[in-house]
């Protein structure tokens, strides 16, 4: 296996009018081939601004990245690169498809004019072979009778079927990461299966990696490889999925895997939300993030900011007392989720 | 489609008969001054013979609904009456006075497209750059001033005050449409850009904003995460979004000036079917003023029935007749 894609000390800060909004500060993590990383955490912790900042899409008015933050593709810095270099990676080699497929298509345009209008510009396909190529494409990510839909606007598809359009314009060039911010969220429930169900299989025929961005940790599950949890703007946890699912560290992982729909247990009234709300990123709590909504905080959480430490091989912890065997919830953990 | 233009077409109807009925109401006794007998014979005074003759040739004796009722006939027929000052008919005077309304209109609507639209498009992708800036201001300037008031500064400025710096070496002219000084499209320069002058700013104005709205949808986020270049995006992507609104704002103003611009018309003189309605209003000249807005109503109904067929060309998600979403 090799590297793919490298996120050293990624920090996205924006200049807003009411201060800096701290939504990414300082991320690590990297990505092999065919890999699927889950990115996972409440409203507003920065999931899409750190994959907005891989894309090198940030609003450039307002958004800056820290210095001594870098990420790497295949060892290459994206975030020195010139804006022509970019470009030719943004949808060539990495692909990103976004969370509300009902907006994410352009009304005037067909869908299979859209979907193949990344191998125009990319591959150098001529109109008429790329229209052909997406026929292809729309019919892989099962659209039924590819060749008439092709012809069809966006609003004569359903939003299920525009996510897997949409799908199919970022697999068209088969690239070599596919970002998916929330692709399912918009969708009724079946939908959501069906389009996990399709991302899985197409991960296996194309070997493409996947970051799979979610705030439902059942989701990922199925299909995730690492998982990295995100609370307000930070990393707060990070190993296999089996390790944050069956032994979770950190408090905050635990809030959220008790406040995820248990399939296996009858009464369905025992969710646990995380009391209270995320914090403001342009001011956030003193010391542990999470700590006016961690049960389990102490006088030095409000004052000594935990980093992520590497409690076992490969998982690793931003709480002060994840070092201590007895700090843990093994309970906690959804069953019959992870295979 | 073919349903939806059928239904159109005699949507057109009630609204016919509204205005034809209005100005059939004015013209009851009593509720305007003027005496059409004295409209067509003018101040001097006429025997009772004469009178008569006149009451029965205009039909001016029948009831007002016998009346209406045989102006509609004839309107079908394709005859809109005699004009009682020219003893000519409407028709044939319209059609005369209807080419130089549209010269001058379509001559407004390119200044319109080409001034407003590119102001529009630069002030929208350079937002708040001193072009923006500039634009705004503009507009907005140029949406208060009255249309007459811009119009005779024009003609003071390049008409009257240019002639006299210049010593009579370069001007515009400022009246008509011929002189043997000019050539004829010099002529529409000053009332073409009087005319233009609002929606111009109007235009500015929607294609700004539908810009920076189409600018701002998921779906621009999607081109750029294609790794389309911002040109790409803009003129591909955002533009044909953004254009929807503009191309619907300017065919009904193209209708709306087909109406006959009356006060541009009226202040540089220029014989359209504005200044034709301006003249009978003053005149009385009942048939003239008739025939003019029932021509006027019909030309707006068919450039804004143009206007709706062109939007389903523009925007797939509109179809006509059929099951839309
Ligand atoms: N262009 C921007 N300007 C200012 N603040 C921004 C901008 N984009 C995002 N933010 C802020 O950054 C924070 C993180 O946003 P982000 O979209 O990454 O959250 P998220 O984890 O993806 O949440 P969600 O699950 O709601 O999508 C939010 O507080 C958001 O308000
Ligand atoms: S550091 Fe303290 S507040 Fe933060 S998660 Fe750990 S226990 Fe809770
Ligand atoms: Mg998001």
């Amino acid at each position: 296996m090799s590297t793919l894609l490298e996120v050293r000390n990624l920090k996205t800060h924006f200049h807003t009018r009411d201060g800096v909004v701290k939504a990414v500060d300082g991320v690590n993590f990297s990505l092999e081939a065919g890999q699927t990383l889950a990115v996972v955490g409440e409203s507003g912790s920065g999931k899409s601004v750190t994959a907005l900042s891989i894309m090198r899409l940030i609003p450039e008015s307002t958004g800056v990245i820290g210095a001594d933050s870098d990420i790497l593709f295949k060892g290459e810095s994206i975030l020195s690169m010139d804006d022509v270099s970019m470009r030719s990676i943004r949808g060539d080699r990495i692909a990103m498809i976004f969370q509300d497929p009902m907006t994410s298509l352009n009304p005037v345009y067909r869908v299979g004019r859209q979907v193949g209008e990344s191998l125009v510009l990319h591959k150098g396909l001529k109109k008429k072979e790329a229209d052909e190529r997406a026929v292809e494409l729309l019919d892989m990510v099962g659209i039924p009778h590819a060749r008439e839909r092709a012809r069809d606007y966006p609003h004569q598809f359903s939003g299920g079927m525009r996510q897997r359009a949409m799908i199919a314009m970022a697999l068209a060039c088969d690239p070599d990461i596919l970002i998916a911010d929330e692709p399912t969220t918009a969708l009724d429930v079946t939908i959501q299966a069906q389009i996990l169900e399709l991302m899985i299989a197409l991960q296996e025929r194309t070997g493409t990696a996947i970051i799979m961005i979610t705030h439902d940790l059942g989701v990922v599950a199925d299909m995730a490889n690492d998982v990295m949890v995100m609370y307000a703007g930070k990393q707060v946890e990070y190993g296999t999925a089996e390790d944050v699912f069956y032994r979770p560290l950190h408090p905050y992982t635990w809030g959220l895997l008790e406040s995820l729909p248990r399939h296996d247990v009858s009464d369905k009234g025992v969710l646990v939300p995380i009391t209270g709300q995320p914090p403001s990123l342009i001011n956030v709590p003193d010391g542990c993030a999470f700590h006016p909504r961690c049960p389990y905080a102490k006088e030095i959480c409000h004052t000594t900011v935990p980093s992520l430490e590497s409690i076992e091989d490969g998982h690793s912890s931003a709480c002060l007392f994840s070092q201590d065997p007895s700090f843990r919830r093994d309970e906690v953990s959804p069953s019959g989720e992870v295979a | 489609m073919l349903k939806y233009l059928i239904r159109r077409v005699l949507q057109m109807i009630p609204v016919f008969l509204g205005v034809t009925m209005l100005l059939f109401v004015l013209r009851a006794p009593g509720v305007l001054p003027g005496d059409p007998v004295r409209m067509i014979t003018g101040e001097r005074a006429i025997s009772d013979t004469l009178r008569a003759q006149i009451v029965e040739e205009y039909g001016l004796d029948r009831s007002l609904p016998e009346q209406y009722a045989i102006y509609l006939g004839n309107l079908m027929k394709g005859d809109l009456g005699q004009s009682f000052q020219k003893s000519r008919p409407v028709v044939d005077i319209l059609a005369d006075k209807f080419p130089n309304t549209v010269r001058l209109a379509l001559a407004a609507i390119v200044i319109e497209i080409i001034m407003g639209i590119t102001a529009g498009i630069i002030s929208a992708v350079k937002q708040y750059s001193l072009a923006d800036v500039l634009t705004t201001l503009s507009t907005s300037i140029l949406v208060a001033i009255p249309v007459f008031w811009l119009g005779m500064m024009l003609q003071l400025l390049f008409g009257i005050l240019l002639k006299r710096w210049t010593g009579g070496a370069f001007y515009l002219p400022i009246s008509g449409m011929e002189s043997y000084q000019f050539p004829a499209w010099a002529h529409m320069i000053l009332p073409a850009i009087t005319l233009a002058s609002v929606s111009t700013a109007y235009v500015a104005r929607i294609m700004r904003s539908q810009m920076l709205e189409a600018l701002g949808q998921d779906y621009i986020r999607t081109a750029e995460a294609k790794g389309l270049s911002r040109r790409a995006v803009i003129w591909r992507h955002a533009m044909k979004n953004a254009m929807i609104p503009v191309v619907t704002f300017i065919g009904i103003d193209l209708g709306v000036m087909m109406a006959g611009a009356i006060l541009t018309e009226t202040i540089f003189n220029w014989p359209g079917v504005g200044l034709e309605i301006f003249h009978a209003i003053g005149q009385r000249d009942w048939p003239v003023l008739m025939g003019g807005v029932i021509f006027i109503v019909f030309a707006v109904m068919i450039v804004n029935l143009l206007v709706d067929l062109s939007y389903a060309v523009l925007d797939p998600r509109i179809r006509y007749g059929g099951a839309a979403e």
